[in-house]
């Protein structure tokens, strides 16, 4: 069992150092199995941190160009996809900056000041959640959540992120990914309700 | 039922997928959740994110992953050819520095042999001799700037630094 797990370890670091050693050469063919291996999640983070297909696109070009650039900086030592993660959200603030200046971290303040308490709400039929399989709809859900909500969901549900990763990644700290995550399953709530 | 214990389940139950927790901390939650309407909401809440989040798929189409692999190697390639440019300066400033030092006892010489011969004052000769031992880098300077950067592509000097560039990876 302990062997086990130490040959998954020691499988991810050679992995993690063979990839760490490919963008430092910037081998093309390490490149494009990287491009490969991450697409779908790469642009599935984008598209919920942007809310708009056609601008995800741009940024996940934007981001593979940025990892070829800084592919030196990338040490081996933690997971790829953690480091990947962190450049595509580089570069989406960069461009939600430039784009509308109220965006990502302009709700920093505020949200860091509320206090991490349940609302007394009662039990909704959330359950429906579950029985819903309509993309559409659950794009359209997390849609009207706020950006900042929405990527510490994605990160934790689809990526499988650890708190502590996700606060690294997106450079707060860990109590505000907690809040952040209880925001936005409590902001994720109404909006699927409404559509139930 | 106080903050901290609210706070404690908000915890747990928001580790309890991924980071995963202590038996211990297990039973103490189910006792809770069993007692605090507000935590057990949250819980319902929190499987039916995750499980909204999870049955939503983005996929990527093959024409964005190739443009994007066609975009990556023209930059890398891009990248290559700086990387080998400034090499080239690099190695160009060297032979130069090198060109001036040797050659520089030569030109004193001259210099002196020339202000003999000619009868002129050291305020001219001086300054001719140090503009003569320091031409070479200077023309090296020159041709750098003023060659613009397309004029080195597919020339032998950047072939050959390229593949050294590429030797050396």
């Amino acid at each position: 069992m302990v062997a086990a797990a130490f040959s998954t370890l020691m499988t991810m670091e050679t992995e993690e150092a063979q990839i760490a050693s490919g963008l430092r050469r910037r081998d093309p063919e390490v490149l494009d199995a990287l491009i490969e291996q991450y697409q779908h999640r790469l642009l599935r983070y984008l598209v919920h941190l942007t809310g708009e297909r056609a601008t995800a696109e741009d940024l996940f070009q934007e981001t593979w160009i940025r990892v070829l650039e800084k592919g030196h900086q990338y040490d081996g030592k933690s997971r790829f996809a953690t480091w990947l993660m962190t450049i595509a959200h580089n570069v989406a603030i960069d461009h939600l900056r430039k784009r509308r200046p109220a965006s990502l971290d302009e709700m920093r303040d505020t949200e860091d000041a509320a206090p991490f308490e349940p609302v007394a709400e009662s039990p909704s039929p959330f359950d429906n959640v579950s029985a819903m399989e309509d993309g559409a709809r659950i794009q359209a859900a997390l849609e009207q959540i706020a950006p900042i909500f929405r990527e510490v969901l994605v990160l934790r549900f689809q990526e499988q992120m650890k708190l502590e990763e996700i606060a690294k990644l997106i450079n707060v700290p860990l109590a505000t990914v907690k809040t952040r995550l209880y925001r936005g399953v409590t902001a994720l709530r109404p909006a699927l309700r409404g559509h139930g | 039922m106080n903050s901290n214990e609210h706070g404690r389940a908000m915890d747990l139950l928001t580790r309890r997928e991924v980071e995963g927790i202590a038996e211990t901390d297990v039973r103490w939650l189910e006792t809770h959740l069993a007692t605090c309407e507000d935590c057990a909401s949250f819980e319902l809440a929190l499987s039916g994110a995750e499980k909204a989040m999870r049955s939503f798929t983005v996929m990527a189409s093959a024409s964005l992953v190739e443009s994007t692999q066609a975009r990556v190697h023209a930059r890398a390639q891009q990248l290559a050819e700086q990387q080998a440019r400034t090499v080239l300066i690099g190695v160009s400033f060297c032979l130069g520095v090198i060109t001036s030092t040797l050659t520089a006892w030569m030109w004193w010489k001259f210099g002196g042999w020339v202000a003999q011969s000619l009868g002129l004052p050291s305020g001219i000769v001086e300054p001719g001799v140090l503009l003569f031992w320091l031409l070479p880098a200077v023309v090296i300077a020159v041709l750098m700037v003023v060659i613009p950067p397309t004029a080195f592509e597919g020339s032998l000097a950047q072939r050959y630094m390229r593949d050294r560039l590429r030797g050396m990876q």
